[in-house]
């Protein structure tokens, strides 16, 4: 039996535009309207290419001595004639076309996940979400205020913040309505205020570490790993609901943007590190936890380890030297 | 304490103003021995010029005065130090009522006691001696300066003896010296020189540098015409470096006595140059209560405009209170262990930026939180400032925050004192 199928037509990223039944050999291509499949390409002769079968049934694309020619592939070279297989590219003036025949290889089946996905759209855990969001703000403010306090400003204090978070949650749902043209306000209200538990729990996490622990070096890059995960998962979840972006390109997408986040961060850091300050920078924080609890090391310790404080400024000073150097000039 | 010459200027301005009418109506206020103290020693008295060299324009202004028969001229440290700091980039101009005299060299720098000893090319015409015979209390002295550079003026005043609790001598003064007249001399009827100008607190409350030091000072350039170093920053830091052991010896140490503060029992007052204060921060608005207890050396040593050494200074923190839940209560105590970060002076080309040591540590009798923090200065090697905090741990309502403040130390001493004053702040239980 002839190899029968469909001639596509594919887009720069290889989707299909227009798809082209061949039903009988054999098919003329170019940009005459005799032609079975018609290309409308300035670049394409009218009568551009044929394709036929060849003795032992195989499909064969020619070139009909056409004006910029048949090729294999995008930008590849020039020939005269082309064996195809199912799933064979060739380009003919500026467009890229496909064969495929009727017993083409399928991928299985998606199973559509929507249901799995469906407890994050549900209004109440939306507002569980956003409930406790909204007391973490509130006992922040309490817990962070040394003065007394009423409730009303307790309350009052976290609006803007939790205003905001409904902000956020809304414009996504606003390019998801755009996009998909479906409405996902619940789940980006879930995903964003689960962001911001997190951003909590982690700041938390971060300040009992440096209480604990202070001699761990670069907790904060630690800490600065945790705001990227976080931040990756916030960009992951939101594209999922406002965006046709596959799983694997989501992925890259939000790495890339907390990447790049994180990167913004580093780099305004170190262009603030050159400059000379007189602020002594460490963290002191002090938590409310019995003694016998908090790792400590002995003052002779702590004077043993201050060794490497003397070193590390030996070398800043040693690179301030230039400067003293032309002060330090004889007198003429 | 905070009573450097150079730095008054706008409020001497004002001054001037005011009492100029008071002046006119009094009539002819000096007495003639004024006049004819002025007469006698005023050709000794030289007006100090630091003149920046790629513009020609002065830079400081202070006063000074032969000393000798060799023509040297006494005058502060503080007046010259841009030249110190950066030889080739000022000069030492001097001159008298009857005019230029020339440039000066420096011969020889005491830091400590902010003085220094000039030479110019110039054959002598007398000099006022120094006199280190003790004067009564009540003597009529006589300080013959350049103040705010309007040119050489006497001010008349008593002799106060010497500061009590001082770490350096000085004789109290009272009389009013301003910018200006630094490096001039203060002398008696007889036109012995008792001290030279080094600093005012304002109020007629001024300090003298006794004579006998800059006698010592001059007992070293007597023999020589040439500069005692070639480089007199290495000089100053040497300075610095061997003043260390006769302040900080000791310091701290199990002789120290102890304060109690809350459940704490804290070091204070270690010697008797240090000047301690006490206060408490109760209001009823606010659901805690701070009290403080502050103590430091009163005395420091000029470095440079921008850098003053060998002062020490602790203050401890105690925060309490009935009200706050512990969470609350933390987040008041960590704001205070992080408060008070910044140092006020220092400037890039003469320290490197601050390094810290956060631990947490335990002494024979509890557990604090400690942070250490460093820079080197850049221009004398071997020294640096410090600073040690400390925050007890363990209690839930009650916190101490307490720090000390070196500067212009060695790292041993740091190291040193750091250890000792750690294991000085100790729980009463």
């Amino acid at each position: 039996m002839a190899p029968l199928g469909y001639i596509e037509v594919l887009d720069g990223k290889g989707n299909v535009v227009e798809r082209n039944r061949v039903d009988s050999f054999p098919v003329h291509i170019g940009r005459a309207y005799n032609n079975e499949i018609v290309v409308d390409d300035p670049y394409v002769c009218p009568a551009h290419v044929i394709i036929e079968l060849d003795d032992r049934g195989s499909p064969i694309a020619r070139d009909l001595n056409s004006v910029n020619g048949l090729r294999p592939g995008i930008n590849r070279k020039r020939v005269t004639m082309l064996e195809l297989k199912s799933g064979s590219e060739f380009q003919v003036g500026h467009t890229l076309l496909r064969y495929r025949s009727f017993d083409h290889p399928l991928a299985p089946t998606l199973v559509d996940r929507e249901n799995r996905l469906s407890v994050l759209g549900s209004p109440y855990l939306a507002a569980f979400a956003g409930l406790l969001v909204f007391a973490l703000l509130c006992l922040e403010a309490f817990l962070g205020s040394v003065e007394r306090v009423t409730v009303a400003r307790i309350i009052s204090e976290p609006l803007a913040t939790f205003a905001m978070l409904f902000l956020w949650a809304g414009l996504w749902t606003l390019a998801g309505r755009v996009i998909l043209s479906r409405f996902y306000f619940f789940e980006h209200v879930t995903i964003a205020s689960f962001a911001i538990v997190g951003f909590f729990a982690l700041n938390a996490l971060a300040e009992w570490l440096e209480f604990l622990f202070p001699f761990i070096p670069a907790l904060w890059l630690a800490g600065v790993f945790g705001a990227g995960v976080i931040l990756a998962v916030l960009a992951f979840g939101h594209l999922r609901f406002a965006s046709m972006m596959r799983p694997r390109s989501r992925m890259w997408a939000a790495l890339s943007v907390s990447a790049a986040l994180i990167a913004i961060s580093f780099i305004s850091d170190y262009a603030s590190r050159g400059k000379f300050s007189n602020v002594m920078e460490f963290t002191g924080i002090v938590k409310p936890l019995d003694e016998a609890w908090v790792p400590a090391i002995s003052v002779d310790r702590f004077i043993d380890n201050s060794q490497k404080l003397r070193k590390d400024l030996e070398t800043l000073a040693q690179k301030s030297k230039p400067a003293e150097a032309e002060v330090g000039r004889t007198v003429d | 304490m905070k009573y450097k010459l150079f730095f008054a200027v706008g409020l001497y301005y004002l001054n001037l103003f005011l009492c100029a009418p008071l002046a006119v109506a009094q009539g002819p206020i000096t007495s003639p021995t004024t006049a004819e103290i002025f007469k006698r020693f005023s050709e000794h008295v030289v007006k100090i010029e630091v003149v920046e060299g790629a513009s020609g324009a002065k830079a400081a202004v202070g006063s000074g005065f032969f000393a000798n028969e060799r023509g040297q001229i006494v005058t502060n440290y503080h007046v010259v130090s841009k030249l110190i700091h950066s030889p080739d980039r000022y000069r030492i101009e001097l001159s008298t009522q009857s005019g230029q005299i020339g440039q000066a060299t420096v011969l020889a720098v005491d830091v400590i006691y902010d003085l220094a000893v000039l030479r110019v090319n110039r054959p002598s015409k007398g000099f006022l001696a120094l006199e280190t015979t003790p004067v009564a209390q009540g003597t009529r002295l006589y300080s013959l300066g350049h103040p705010q550079d309007l040119g050489l003026t006497i001010v008349e005043g008593t002799y106060n003896g010497l500061l009590q609790h001082s770490l350096y001598p000085k004789v109290h003064f009272t009389g009013s010296l301003n910018p200006g007249m630094s490096g001039g001399p203060t002398v008696t009827h007889a036109g012995k020189v008792v001290g030279i100008n080094v600093a005012t607190e304002g109020e007629q409350i001024s300090f003298l540098v006794p004579a006998a030091r800059a006698l010592t000072l001059l007992e070293r350039t007597a023999k020589t015409e040439t500069p005692s170093t070639a480089n007199f920053l290495a000089e100053v830091g040497r300075q610095i470096q061997a003043n260390q052991a006769r302040y900080l010896d000791g310091m701290f140490s199990k002789a120290t006595p102890s304060l109690s503060l809350g459940p704490y029992a804290l070091p204070t007052k270690p010697a008797d140059f240090f000047h301690c204060w006490a206060d408490a921060l109760r209001r009823k608005d606010l659901p805690y209560v701070a009290i403080t207890h502050d103590c430091s050396t009163d005395d420091y040593i000029f470095v440079s405009s921008e850098q003053s050494s060998g002062i020490v200074r602790f203050y401890h923190q105690l925060l309490s209170t009935d009200e706050l839940n512990p969470a609350r209560f933390f987040t008041l105590y960590s704001s205070q262990v992080q408060a008070g970060n910044v140092a006020l002076f220092g400037n890039e080309e003469e320290v490197t930026p601050f390094r810290c040591l956060t631990r947490n540590l335990k002494t024979q009798t509890g557990k604090l939180k400690g942070v250490l923090c460093a820079r080197q200065y850049v221009k004398l090697p071997g020294l640096y400032d410090a600073m040690f905090r400390g925050a007890t741990l363990g209690a839930r309502n009650v916190g101490l925050v307490t720090t000390l403040n070196l500067s212009g130390v060695s790292f041993e001493n740091i190291q040193t004192l750091t250890q000792r004053y750690a294991e000085a702040i100790q729980w009463r239980r």
